[in-house]
């Protein structure tokens, strides 16, 4: 029982800061509430036993280290677009291609007197 | 005489569901929406989505322009950078297409898919392009010739023709199907007033219609009535809120901003 609640933490403490790191970072606040949880039973365990505690305090070192970079990341990330140059430059040449084939399509039935354009 | 009542009665409701004009939306509208992926209610913002109109003048009519388009927020580009565009070409009043043009980028996957519609013939000339380094050009190119059943559109412009359709004189439960066109296959997608629900946007607490999407015989969305829109219950019908569920979690469009407005 000692053992595996010590793996399941060290396994949610790994799996926190890979998220942390990750552009997913706010889901690593879910493996490290896991890792907390598992790592305290084994750390009560490990005491009661008298037995050493070492690879614990690993686990909470690196929940330590998750719940900091992926806090650190939600207050200070802010959400904007990245370099849209290209997806615009693309844009431009399929409206130009768009123009050239729209002007040989049969457009029937179109009324456009009372089209509200701006 | 009780012939040509119904006779009549059933002319005007034929007439009725033809001539619905387009009073949702006009040129020069701009939506602005964030998608995000929901774990146990963790929302992690992952991409922009924006749908503009505007009018395009062709040598001998006006059309409107649908472009819808998906950009991953800066810190996803380095791991998945995602530029989609996806627009298509309408009558301003039936919001029929006329071409459809699809160029997507994701993660280094290229694709280019254009359509144009001949309503004459009832086809569809489909144009396929992938990057390929075993041609000249760089480029795979596939070109078809599809038949399809009269009333197939494209993605872009059946989401705008639901906007245009007279949603409140629907009762709840009551379901339209439309025909998509999507990778050169014909899809149905049916779509289902649930009711009425006052959401919290961020463009103010709006009552909707909330609409279920499902996609008929495909596995592109997940478990039934678990794919919903939620469509402004006023004459503009914007959307302000999508739900799809998949494999894990949940994705969510949420509206961020609205302007140009027709109503």
């Amino acid at each position: 029982m000692k053992k595996v609640t010590l793996v399941l933490s060290l396994i949610c403490a790994i799996l926190a800061i890979i998220l942390a790191i990750l552009p997913l970072f706010k889901l690593a606040f879910i493996p490290t509430v896991l890792a907390l949880v598992f790592g305290l039973i084994s750390f009560i365990k490990s005491k009661k036993d008298n037995q050493s505690t070492h690879v614990v305090q690993v686990s909470f070192l690196l929940v330590i280290i998750a719940l900091g970079l992926s806090t650190y990341k939600t207050v200070f990330t802010v959400q904007e677009v990245g370099n849209t140059e290209e997806l615009e430059q693309r844009e431009k040449e399929n409206e130009e291609k768009a123009l050239e084939e729209l002007e040989d399509i049969e457009i029937d039935d179109i009324e456009i007197e009372d089209l509200d354009l701006e | 005489m009780k012939h040509l009542l119904t006779t009549f009665t059933a002319f005007l409701i034929i007439c009725s569901s033809f001539s619905q004009n387009n009073n949702a939306f006009k040129a020069g509208e701009k939506l602005t929406f964030s998608a995000s992926y929901n774990m146990s209610g963790i929302l992690t913002d992952i991409a922009e989505v924006k749908m503009e109109t505007s009018a395009v003048n062709t040598s001998g009519t006006t059309l409107y322009r649908l472009k819808c388009s998906a950009t991953t927020y800066s810190n996803f580009d380095s791991f998945f950078k995602i530029r989609d565009l996806y627009e298509s070409y309408v009558n301003p009043k039936t919001v029929a297409p006329y071409l459809y043009q699809r160029d997507i980028s994701e993660g280094g996957y290229y694709k280019f898919v254009k359509y144009k519609y001949s309503y004459k013939t009832n086809t569809v000339s489909s144009l396929i392009r992938k990057k390929s380094k075993n041609f000249a050009s760089g480029f795979w190119d596939r070109n078809n010739t599809i038949k399809i059943n009269p009333g197939t559109r494209d993605i872009v412009s059946t989401l705008y023709k639901l906007r245009t359709l007279d949603i409140h004189k629907a009762p709840v439960g009551a379901s339209d199907t439309f025909t998509v066109l999507f990778d050169n296959k014909e899809v149905k997608c049916s779509f289902k007033l649930l009711g009425k629900e006052t959401i919290n946007t961020a463009i103010g607490k709006k009552e909707c219609y909330k609409i279920a999407i499902n996609v008929v015989n495909e596995n592109v969305l997940k478990g039934s009535n678990a794919n919903i829109i939620w469509l402004t219950a006023d004459e503009n019908k914007i959307p302000v809120y999508a739900k799809f569920k998949i494999a894990v979690g949940s994705g969510e469009l949420k509206i961020k901003s609205a302007t140009g407005l027709k109503n």
